[in-house]
Formats: structure tokens, C-alpha cells, sequence
């Protein structure tokens, strides 16, 4: 049996890492009590896996770790366990069990929706970029890789798209191979209307897979 | 704006920003107004040196169980973040709840080495406090504690308070008296005066120190009117079983230097190396009990999650019943796949059979420190181990299958020698020969020597207090002889340390109250984290010395009389000067003391109440 837990990061958490996240959970789960499968071999560690890196300075409410329990549990003692092992900066908001034949969330993530912040004085800018990008068929933008810099086309991986009033909100895709970050994005649109790069607060507002129909819906709910 | 919004706008423009961050699993939160006395806990250095420290996670939970009390941790910015603080007039801050440190009522400091006290003054300063008490006519009163407050000369014009000794109660005792002294509505000079009536606290400003015409000290003595006290005693616990221990411990987000569980097991030694300050000024021994410890593991393994519990203690070797502990912690936790290690492991232990326990789990670099190459230079520092000694537990580890060993020396000891020096690779050699002795198919693959050789610094309340440290052109002279004899030993790595910051480090440690001039100094010409190699600006801190006029080779290089004033001496930290200056003698006569579990030595510290039966 599996929990898929739905978590957020706080403000105040956005500069854990995502390895420190690893490490983090690592010993939280030691707290909660719960019996977590554990993987054989030399060091043994616990079963688990999470549905997207989160950038470090961005904050959530679309978090999903995964965990491997040995034993059956209820969701309800396993919500509890898992809130008593975190702190209140990382809250948990949602917990589903599944069977062990559920697929891996980082297998079925497609898109993340974000939140995203400006300062007050781009807003109006941003908003006019956004514009200009949307009647765009193609806009380039260099994606730094660990292999070296790639030109892709960013336009069609913006999904959808909407301008707010402090900032924008964003639909982009999520996959392995095609992944639009929104700092990326941000740069871009910035270069559409001449403006410098922007400080902005990036906040995951949701993870999405494909239902059987072939339409975007949340993780939690696949 | 608020504080905590400006020092967010900060972070993603500094290295490493979870240092600042706080949040973390199990930091105690209050609720400001609901507490009488806000305490400020700082680690002069970073984030990651200071969460490693075992004595302020005990100091922590010791003041927040009080519930009239808030204790909030302050770390060192790094130099980064420290100018950026600057630039946007930002205060030095708690990480709990960030609040500026200068809000604090009392702002405690713990001196683990000399080397972080530019940061001392640098927090002061990014703090927007005074340097000095005597400018000080509000905020936090600052106090200092630790081993290196045993000669708190250099910082007696900065700090308010001292504390000597152990910290559990005498913190407390503080903390209570402040929240007294605060109901009462009397002036700052008159909180001085309660709090030296607690055990173990030293009120510097209440103090005169003259001066000789040749620059040694005079006298220090109390001020007319202070009614304090000739000497100052230090705090003593005298059940740590009884003592407040940490049921809960902060767990870090990012990696620090030491994250696991630490479990004191004892505290004090008794083997009597007689350059090794820990071992006089935290005497007498006093063991927690199985029991307890069995107890206080099971709690820190549930409220942390963590997977290692490290013994700590100045020898756990000695502990007295360390096999049943080891048996019994690996046959509880095994199961939880928590980790037992036992650090700064000694080479005259019967160690095998604790080996085996804890090699179950996992295994890591047997540390080993011979401290010196020769058994002359042994028996000189009172370092009671032979090399057959060592050979026998470098053995045993390489036939339960072990293959990285590490080595800690010391160059400069009293009366050292070239040969004494040559013996170190001397030593290498033989261990590497001890491990190509075990067959081939019994010993793990891999043999890793490391030898590390760091520059002796002559400590106060040691018995080498009096002696000179050794001058550079000799130092570096034999680090190079060494270096050149170490690369005929084949799979050897050979650190070892830059002479300057041991020099400065030496001064620091036997310097009187003219040389906090010196640091305050140093600390204007740009002098920060001098404890990091990267940082560490020499050069100023030699500017420094001239500009005052002081010469630092006075406090370093200068061989004591026995009956010079020494400017620690109306401070007592357990063991008797004459005691010191027996040892001293028998050090120069190659002569060795037992250690004292064998028999009472005699080092004085059965003065103290707490300790009456210690020998007996």
C-alpha cells in the first residue's frame, strides 16, 4: 500500500533544496511512527518519491510525497502521523491511499499551475508581454541543461495563461523532456518588451497529469 | 516593511540562505509577551559550526523549560549575508523569531575558541550595541561562557558577565536573577552586583588590574565597594543524571557539520594529558548513568528522526560500563536502524569487543590521537600510550575490518625535538605494516592513513601555561621535515596547519586585559571569521598588535616565571596551581602522572563541595 501525500511549503521553507527536502523526509518519517517499507541492500532507506522538485526560493501548495507502506494503514492515522512529523511550515493538506499499482506521480506529472508574484511597478509590463506572447506561434529561449545551452521553443509549452493583478498566472507544461520553468519563462517575456529581468515570487498552485480522455486534472485526484 | 520581510528580500542573493531561515523541526516558539526574560543564544560563527554544538542545545532546553523564559538562537552571518545586512541596515536578528538582538534582555555568548572572537564584536556591531559595557546604558547584558572564558582577559572590556564551569544551573541562576532584578526596578550596576553573587559568575568591571614595568601583571583585584569576591569559583554540577538534558533537539534542514544525536555520556577525564585544557577545566568525572542514557536515547530517537547517536565525551573509551552501553544501544536501536559511533576514540582501550557492536551498524575512520612520535615526548605531555598500545588497536581494527585510520599529532610540544617529530612518520610506517600483516583475504581493501598534525597552542589552567609556544621558522621548518618523511610512506595524506592562526590563537588564549585593544582593533581594520582560512587576514592582525603598541610574541613566545601574576589567576577552575605547577615540573622531568581513576593525583578539585568525595 501507498500514500501519496499533498504537502505545502511556506514562505519561510522556500530555501530548503530539494536534496535537504529528501534528507528531511528521511528522518521525519523515522518520527511518524509509521511502518514505511524500506529499500533492501547495503543502506536500507525508505521507500518514497516526489512528484516535482520544487525550485529553491519557490513556495507550494501542490507538493506530493509518496511513500511505501509495509503495512496497511488508514489514511486518517496516516494524515495524523505525517502532520505530527512536520513542521507547520510545510503543512500537510491532503492525503490519499493507493495501491501499489498506482503510477509513480513523477510518471504522470505533465503541467504545474503557478501563482506567480511581480512587483507592483511591472505588473502593467508583464501584462503587455503576456499579451505579445500569446499571439506569438513560436518564441525561443536558450534552457541551460547540465549538457550545455539548448534553443527551444518555449510557446508551446505555455498552456495556458492569464494575466492578475499582481502578477500573472501560469499553465506550463511539466514533462521529462519538455519542461517550461518560470523563471525561464519570466526571462522570455521580459526580453518581449525590452524590460530587465524580474524578482518574482513563484508559487505552485497545482500538479496535473492526463486523465484516460487525454485532459489535464490534478495529481491528487487521478 | 517588517524585519522578517527585509531579511527575506535578502536571501536569494546570499549563499547557503537556509541558514537564516529558521522553522526547523522542534525550535521552540513563545509568545514574546507572555515570557519575562527573552535570552539570546549566540554561536559566534555559522549556522552550520554552531547546530553541531552540543553545550547550546543543552543551554537552549535548559532556559525554555523555564516557562517565564524565551531562549532564541544567533549565528554569525557569513561574510556575504553580513555585508548585505549592512548595506540595508539590518540588524543582527534571532532565528526563531527574528527579532534584533539588541531587544534581547540578555545575550549570551559561548567562547569555544579564540578565533571566533572577531565575530564577537562583529555581532555586537551588526547588532547596534556598544562595544564596550562601560558605553552601555541599555539592552541586552552580555555574558560569555565556555572553555575559552576561563581567561575572558582579551573580552573582559566587552562583556558584562562571565560564566565559568558548567552552564545548566548557573544559566538558570542567571535567568532568574535578571527576572528579579528586572521586577525590582534597580539600575544595571546593581543586576552586576546580584549576579555575582551566583556561583561561577565573574563580573570583570569589578576588577582593577595594575600592571609591572616589564608588562607582566601585577594583581587583579576587586574594586572597593563591589564586594566581590578575590576569586571566582566555577559552577560545578555535581549529578548530571540530575542535570537538565535536551528530550527534544533542533533538526536542521540543510547538512551541518554534525547532524546526529549527541549523547554526553560523561563529563571531565581523568587521564591528566597535560596539554589538554578540556581535561583540567571540566574535571571532576561524572558519568550520566546507563540507564538515563538508555532513556534520554530512546526519547531524542523519537522527537528527531534521526538514524546516528554519537557518544561524546573527552575519552568515551573510558566510560565505565561502555560495552554493556554500546551492547544495549545497538541491540535497541538496531531494529530502528539508528547508528551508534563513538568519536575521538582513544588507543589504549580494550576495544574489540565495542567494535564489534558498533561495526554491525556501520563502520568509519578509526581516529587515533598518539598526540606525539616519541614515547619520551609521550610521557612529557602525559599522554599515557605506548606504541604498542596503538599497534594493538590498529591491529584489532584492521582484523575487524576497518581500513581508514586517522592520526592526530601535535608539533611544538615542550621540549620537541627533530627526532621526536620523525617518529610521526615513524608511526606511519608502522601502522602501515600492521595492515598488510592481516591476510589479505580478512582485511577490507583500501588502506587509508591519514596523519594530521596540527601546531601546539600553550593553554591557561594547563600545566604547559608557562610554557613558550614554539617560534614559526621552527615549526615550519619540521612541518616540512615531516611533510618530506611522510611521502616515503606510501597511501599516507598529511594535513596539517598554517602557523598564523595557532600563533594568533596562542596569544588570544594567555593574554591579559591590554589585548582586548589589540582584537578590538583588529576587528575595525576588517577582521571576521578568522577561524576560516579564507578569512583569515594576518597581516591586520599583526597591524593591529603595532597599533596599539603591544607585541603578541609577549603573550606567544614568552616562557613564564612560576611566580609571574597570571591574568587568569583570580579566576579557579577546579584544579589547583599547585597542582599545575607540579605537573609542569614532572613534564620537564619526562616524568608521567597515573591517571587518576588509578589513584587520586591530588589536582585539587575535591576543594569544591560538589566534588568532596572525588578521590576517595
Amino acid at each position: 500500500m501507498r500514500a501519496m501525500i499533498r504537502f505545502g511549503k511556506e514562505p519561510r521553507l522556500r530555501f530548503i533544496s530539494h536534496l535537504d527536502l529528501q534528507r528531511f523526509f528521511q528522518r521525519a518519517l523515522n518520527r511518524t511512527g509509521l511502518p514505511i517499507a524500506y529499500t533492501q541492500g547495503f543502506n536500507p532507506h525508505p521507500v518514497m518519491s516526489f512528484g516535482s522538485a520544487l525550485a529553491l526560493g519557490w513556495t507550494s501548495e501542490y507538493e506530493i510525497l509518496d511513500i511505501k507502506l509495509s503495512v496497511p494503514m488508514g489514511r486518517k492515522r496516516t494524515e495524523e502521523a505525517m502532520r505530527s512529523a512536520l513542521p507547520e511550515d510545510l503543512p500537510v493538506l491532503e492525503t490519499r491511499m493507493v495501491d501499489d499499482r498506482h503510477p509513480a506521480p513523477m510518471a504522470q506529472v505533465k503541467a504545474s499551475d503557478y501563482r506567480i508574484t511581480l512587483p507592483e511597478a511591472r505588473v502593467e509590463a508583464f501584462h503587455r508581454a503576456l499579451a505579445a506572447f500569446s499571439q506569438m506561434d513560436s518564441v525561443k529561449a536558450v534552457r541551460k541543461t547540465k549538457s550545455g545551452e539548448k534553443e527551444i521553443d518555449i510557446r508551446p509549452l505555455a498552456l495556458q495563461m492569464e494575466p492578475t493583478k499582481t502578477g500573472l498566472w501560469a499553465r506550463l507544461s511539466l514533462t521529462e523532456k519538455c519542461t517550461l520553468k518560470p523563471d525561464l519563462w519570466l526571462d522570455a517575456l521580459a526580453g518581449l518588451v525590452g524590460e530587465p529581468p524580474v524578482e518574482a515570487r513563484i508559487h505552485r498552485l497545482c500538479l496535473l497529469g492526463m486523465d484516460a480522455e487525454g485532459a489535464l486534472k490534478p495529481l491528487m485526484e487521478l | 516593511m517588517t524585519l522578517s520581510d527585509r531579511i527575506e528580500s535578502l536571501l536569494m542573493r546570499v549563499q547557503k540562505p537556509a541558514r537564516y531561515m529558521g522553522g526547523e523541526f522542534n525550535a521552540v516558539m513563545k509568545d514574546p509577551d507572555k515570557v519575562d526574560v527573552r535570552f539570546a543564544f549566540l554561536f559566534p560563527d555559522t549556522y552550520e559550526v554552531g547546530m553541531s554544538h552540543l553545550g547550546m542545545k543543552i543551554l537552549y532546553h535548559a532556559v525554555n523549560r523555564l516557562d517565564y523564559a524565551w531562549c532564541e538562537r544567533v549565528f554569525s552571518p557569513w561574510v556575504d549575508m553580513a555585508d548585505l545586512m549592512r548595506e540595508n541596515g539590518i540588524p543582527l536578528f534571532s532565528i526563531e523569531s527574528r527579532t534584533p538582538v539588541r531587544a534581547f534582555d540578555i545575550l549570551g555568548v559561548t567562547l569555544q575558541y579564540e578565533m571566533s572572537y572577531t565575530n564577537i564584536l562583529d555581532a555586537l556591531d551588526l547588532a547596534g550595541i556598544p562595544l564596550r559595557a562601560e558605553d552601555r546604558h541599555e539592552g541586552p547584558f552580555i555574558v560569555v561562557g565556555g572553555p575559552c572564558a576561563f581567561n575572558p582577559e582579551p573580552l573582559a572590556p566587552f562583556v558584562d558577565l562571565v560564566a565559568l564551569g558548567d552552564g545548566e544551573e548557573e544559566t538558570v541562576q542567571l535567568v532568574e536573577t535578571y527576572r528579579a532584578w528586572k521586577a525590582s526596578g534597580a539600575d544595571r550596576a546593581e543586576f552586576l552586583r546580584m549576579a555575582s553573587r551566583i556561583r561561577g559568575i565573574y563580573v570583570p568591571s569589578f576588577y582593577d588590574v595594575r600592571y609591572n614595568e616589564d608588562g607582566t601583571v601585577a594583581a587583579v583585584t576587586p574594586k572597593p565597594g563591589t564586594d566581590a569576591p578575590q576569586v571566582v569559583y566555577k559552577a560545578m554540577v555535581r549529578d548530571l543524571d540530575a542535570a537538565s538534558y535536551p528530550d527534544k533537539l533542533i533538526v536542521p534542514y540543510n547538512e551541518v557539520v554534525h547532524n546526529r544525536i549527541m549523547l554526553e555520556i560523561f563529563r571531565g577525564c581523568t587521564r591528566g594529558c597535560r596539554f589538554c585544557q578540556a581535561g583540567m577545566i571540566y574535571r571532576p568525572v561524572r558519568e550520566r548513568s546507563l540507564d538515563e542514557l538508555m532513556a534520554i536515547a530512546e526519547k531524542l530517537v523519537d522527537a528527531t528522526g534521526y538514524d546516528e547517536i554519537s557518544l561524546m565525551s573527552l575519552s568515551s573509551g573510558d566510560y565505565s560500563c561502555l560495552p554493556e552501553l554500546a551492547h544495549q544501544m545497538v541491540e535497541k536501536f538496531a531494529q530502528r536502524r539508528v547508528r551508534i559511533s563513538l568519536p575521538s576514540q582513544r588507543i589504549d582501550n580494550v576495544l574489540t569487543e565495542t567494535l564489534r557492536e558498533t561495526q554491525k551498524v556501520k563502520k568509519t575512520a578509526l581516529t587515533l590521537a598518539p598526540e606525539a612520535g616519541t614515547q619520551r615526548l609521550r610521557d612529557v605531555i602525559n599522554k599515557g600510550v605506548t606504541e604498542e598500545d596503538l599497534m594493538r588497536a590498529v591491529s584489532d581494527a584492521f582484523n575487524e575490518g576497518w581500513s581508514a585510520v586517522k592520526l592526530y599529532f601535535m608539533i611544538g610540544l615542550p621540549t620537541e625535538t627533530d627526532q621526536d617529530v620523525l617518529g610521526i612518520a615513524d608511526l606511519a610506517r608502522k601502522v602501515r605494516e600492521c595492515y598488510f600483516r592481516v591476510p589479505k583475504d580478512r582485511r577490507a581493501p583500501g588502506l587509508r592513513i591519514t596523519v594530521s598534525a596540527s601546531v601546539f597552542v600553550p593553554k591557561n589552567f594547563t600545566p604547559f601555561q608557562w610554557t613558550a609556544q614554539l617560534d614559526e621558522a621552527t615549526v615550519v621548518r619540521r612541518q616540512r621535515m615531516l611533510l618530506e618523511e611522510l611521502k616515503k610512506v606510501k597511501g599516507v595524506d598529511f594535513k596539517y596547519h598554517d602557523m598564523s592562526t595557532s600563533y594568533m590563537e596562542a596569544v588570544l588564549a594567555r593574554g591579559d586585559r591590554r589585548t582586548a585593544d589589540a582584537l578590538e582593533r583588529a576587528f575595525r581594520l576588517g577582521c571576521r571569521m578568522d577561524g576560516w582560512s579564507d578569512q583569515y587576514r594576518h597581516d591586520l592582525w599583526l597591524r593591529a598588535f603595532e597599533e596599539v603598541g603591544l607585541d603578541p610574541s609577549f603573550y606567544a613566545n614568552r616562557v613564564r616565571n612560576l611566580d609571574e601574576v597570571l591574568p587568569w589567576d583570580h579566576l579557579d577552575a577546579g584544579v589547583s596551581k599547585a597542582f599545575l605547577v607540579r605537573e609542569w615540573k614532572k613534564a620537564e622531568a619526562g616524568e608521567t602522572t597515573r591517571d587518576c581513576r588509578k589513584g587520586c593525583v591530588g589536582c585539587g578539585v575535591n576543594r569544591y563541595e560538589e566534588a568532596k568525595t572525588c578521590g576517595q
